[in-house]
């Protein structure tokens, strides 16, 4: 553990001395898990005070709210409240409370700060413990059938193979309304919706065509990862568990899960694993982006642009191919560093693809804003008004085209990051649908330009930390800017070579709560476009799998084996089945 | 005679209406830069659904059931009627422009009507949709076929087929601006993108087709096939009839026949094209394009009056 008296000032010293300053008492102990990242344990009751102070009197976000058991260890259960700050003093301030495990309340932040919302949820579901004046107590994560009394992440209630039976039959899940218009229709949208491809189901509230109020329940296919992770798995294998949390940007989980435990234990990367995680991270966005680009186009009837973005995204998975060995850059991080270094003739492969790629996004790109309809179909749709935005802490493109340049790339520089040139967020100011894909242009072409960088830059050298001692019970945050946003992994290794607990958080879990007002207003003609201007990764934020993980460790897949996993994956109707 | 020519067409139309639809994908796929199915494909796609089983709705009534043949069946009389691969009308009681119109607008009532009769609440919207698109493009329709029926003094649509081909349709301004909105109006009314509303996949999935399935759907699909092909003949046995056969000489018929094949599908060509460089419209807006071509109807009206 660090000294708790610092020598010099350090990032988060302010925030800390403010909130001594404003609630005398309030700080009960100050700890730095990593150079820019500070947890205060705050007593219950004063908790709401400093979280909002925090958020709103010193520029801080909210990317998630961390519940954790830890009887085991000192009796109680703890919250965590990971703030990013980010107007001064840039750094991670992490509010951390204890919770009676004899009465297991503690009051609620949301009423202060609505961006605790889906945590405060979270954590009820996972572990019962109830936040008092929570305006909205209804089951977040698990599914209608799942038993009252039972909470899967506490240490002592359930195995991770455990599945409890079906308590009902029926969905009972409670949509709220909260327009003002007496009669209105009910558009249900989804559970599975032709255009989103992954289950979702929304509510519509319409009159007419216009949609007054809308609401969702998601998490259909909770996979139980962070259960999983901390029962079956050790902590150094999560990063392979990390990569599956999504299709499409696994890499970023688990840069970001390997970045929190390196952080935590203090292990420094070598400088060149920091510029090939770097890279790889951005090969990600390039195949992300023009998946969104081209998704635009779809939802707005132009399949045309569909299928030629499409084809233009080939040549971004032929880039993956060729330094990560397959489509999706999966199983390239350890702890410590990388497995598959970059060597010359891929540097130059890569070179040309990218200059490629330059080329033929940048013709499609015109052709798309040039298109008929274009300006009508995205100008004004969707509406994500800044200041619904500064409370609900949104992140990616979501909330760079409501003219907040939050980018955790560079708030909080980190790994080749922290030595590009020249780069900023990019932003746009129209809150719509347009500037939310006018950002991802933009960012698409930068993208290309710091792979350049990175690859002229990096320097010689190994790839991977060795001989790091490994201490048991430490915790600290890793991030990283997935294409959709900040991903956000909070982990802290037992004393058993597995993770004690981990809570990873998807970009877009903070996403959807400002889904419902970007609705508002819009046409049911609009709601599949504003659900994909947001880039929603539906399975990232249920962090659901159906990994299995005995065939994945063990043994060797045969094709048939293969075959009838992939059908039971299509073919099975996960919602319900709990884990 | 003529009725043989008049069944003969209407057949060869709802034949040749899944090719149609299947160059249109083909045409769809080359400008995706993909290969794309086979021209038939619509073809494999009718005789599977045929042989699928019929699954309905609960709760839906009759008129859901009777919707697809009504649908089909007022295409296939429309398609009698016109006069296609000759000048003049083979059956001219079904050659009346107001019959025509009155033809088209039951099957958009019957679509309308079966959709309020099904449970789901897109093919709500979707019968909702069509129900719009009508109310804002026949109001055109309807006046290009005056404006024509004034220029050469029937309503009968043969006659102004006649009247258009020989070039004796006055005032030759007004008929040039009527035939331009009323290429507009069909390719609206011909419900493609971006006017594809009451089907449109991304927003309503499907509207009301989503309610039918096995061999009504193919039913629908091919009623929706033909539609397009019938509103396309509409605009060039009108307006482009250059070519069509004045008598009923066999080489004139054949000529005539070779010559309609090549207009339709140098129409669905551009038609294809158009589709497929487009965003759907929105819905809201609709009302704008329509007012456009209410604006360039009314402007052949104008010239009518004042001959020129």
């Amino acid at each position: 553990m660090t000294a708790k008296k610092p020598v010099a000032l350090r990032i988060g010293e302010t925030h800390v001395q403010a909130v001594r300053d404003t609630f005398p008492g309030s700080v009960l102990d100050a700890t730095w898990q990593a150079a820019d990242q500070v947890t205060i344990t705050v007593p219950t009751d004063m908790l709401p005070d400093v979280v909002e102070f925090l958020y709103y009197g010193r520029g801080g976000w909210l990317p998630n709210m961390v519940a954790n058991d830890e009887r085991p260890l000192h009796g109680c259960f703890a919250l965590y409240y990971l703030l990013s700050m980010e107007e001064s003093d840039k750094g991670f301030v992490v509010v951390r409370t204890e919770v009676d495990p004899a009465t297991m309340e503690y009051p609620s932040v949301t009423p202060r700060v609505p961006a605790c919302v889906w945590s405060e949820r979270e954590a009820f579901d996972m572990f019962g413990l109830r936040a008092i004046g929570l305006p909205d107590e209804r089951r977040l994560v698990l599914p209608d059938d799942w038993p009252d009394d039972l909470y899967p992440l506490r240490k002592d209630s359930m195995d991770y193979r455990h599945r409890p039976t079906p308590t009902t039959d029926v969905e009972n899940y409670q949509f709220l309304y909260e327009g003002h218009a007496e009669e209105t229709t009910q558009v249900p949208m989804g559970p599975l919706h032709i255009t989103s491809d992954e289950p979702g189901h929304f509510r519509l509230f319409v009159d007419g065509e216009d949609i007054i109020d809308a609401d969702y329940r998601l998490f259909y296919v909770h996979r139980g990862m962070e259960k999983v992770a901390e029962d079956r798995l050790s902590y150094d294998a999560v990063t392979f568990l990390a990569d599956r949390i999504c299709g499409i940007c696994g890499n970023a989980h688990s840069v970001a899960y390997a970045e929190s435990v390196e952080h935590a234990q203090g292990i420094e990367v070598p400088l060149r694993a920091q510029y090939i995680r770097s890279i790889l991270l951005e090969v990600e966005r390039l195949h992300s982006h023009l998946m969104n680009l081209g998704l635009v186009c779809h939802y707005c009837g132009f399949d045309t642009g569909f299928q030629h973005f499409f084809r233009v995204r080939e040549k971004a998975m032929d880039l993956a191919v060729l330094l990560t060995g397959a489509r999706k850059t999966y199983g390239l991080n350890l702890i410590g560093g990388v497995r598959r270094d970059i060597l010359d003739d891929q540097k130059l492969a890569t070179i040309k693809y990218v200059s490629e790629l330059r080329n033929e996004v940048e013709a499609l790109v015109d052709m798309l804003v040039s298109t008929a309809n274009f300006e009508s179909r995205t100008g004004g749709i969707g509406r994500l008004d800044p200041v619904i935005a500064r409370d609900y802490s949104p992140v990616g493109p979501c909330v760079r085209g409501s003219g907040i340049g939050r980018d955790v790339r560079f708030d909080h520089p980190f790994d080749g990051y922290k030595f590009l040139v020249g780069m900023s967020a990019r932003t746009h100011d129209g809150c719509d649908v347009q500037s939310r894909t006018l950002v991802r242009v933009e960012e698409f072409m930068d993208s290309l330009a710091m792979i350049e960088q990175w690859l002229d830059g990096a320097p010689q050298g190994p790839i991977q930390a060795e001989g790091w001692q490994y201490t048991p019970n430490k915790f600290a945050l890793g991030y990283t800017e997935a294409p959709r946003g900040e991903d956000m992994h909070w982990a802290q290794v037992g004393d058993n070579q597995k993770c004690y607990r981990w809570r990873c958080k998807a970009a877009t879990y903070s996403n959807w709560p400002v889904l419902r007002y970007m609705f508002r207003g819009n046409t049911i003609a609009d709601a599949a476009i504003i659900v994909g201007s947001m880039d929603p990764c539906y399975s990232c934020t249920d962090r659901v799998t159906v990994v299995d993980v005995n065939k994945s460790t063990s043994t060797v897949l045969t094709k048939s084996q293969l075959e009838s996993y992939c059908r039971r994956r299509t073919h099975s109707p996960l919602a319900g089945k709990g884990w | 005679m003529t009725i043989i020519i008049a069944i003969l067409q209407a057949i060869l139309l709802v034949v040749v209406a899944p090719l149609i639809s299947g160059i249109a994908r083909k045409i769809r796929a080359k400008m995706h830069s993909r290969k794309g199915t086979s021209i038939l494909q619509d073809y494999y796609d009718l005789a599977k659904l045929m042989k699928r089983s019929e699954v309905r709705e609960g709760g839906s009534g009759i008129i859901s059931r009777l919707m697809p043949p009504i649908f089909l069946g007022c295409f296939v009389l429309i398609a009698a009627g016109l006069p296609l691969v000759m000048q003049a009308c083979p059956i001219p009681m079904l050659g009346d422009m107001i019959t025509i119109l009155y033809l088209m607008a039951l099957p958009r009532f019957m679509f309308a009507l079966a959709s309020i009769d099904s449970a789901g609440s897109y093919t709500a919207i979707g019968g909702i949709r069509e129900l719009l698109v009508g109310v804002l493009v026949e109001p055109s329709l309807i006046l290009v076929l005056f404006v024509m029926a004034s220029a050469v003094g029937s309503t009968n649509v043969g006659l102004m087929s006649t009247a258009v081909a020989n070039l004796q349709a006055t005032p030759l301004v007004a008929v040039v601006v009527a035939g331009v909105a009323c290429a507009m109006a069909c390719y609206i009314e011909m419900g493609k993108l971006p006017f594809d509303m009451a089907e449109a996949e991304q927003e309503i999935q499907e509207g009301p087709l989503a309610a039918y399935s096995g061999p009504s759907l193919a039913m629908l699909k091919l009623g929706v096939s033909l539609k397009q092909v019938v509103v396309a003949s509409l605009l060039v046995c009108i307006f482009l009839p250059f070519g069509s056969a004045p008598t009923l000489a066999p080489l004139d018929i054949l000529i005539g026949f070779l010559v309609f094949v090549a207009k339709v599908l140098v129409v669905f060509l551009i038609a294809s094209v158009i589709e497929n460089s487009a965003m759907r419209a929105r819905y809201k807006i609709l009302g704008r394009y329509t007012w456009f071509v209410v604006g360039i109807a009314s402007l052949s009206l104008v010239f009518l009056i004042i001959g020129i």
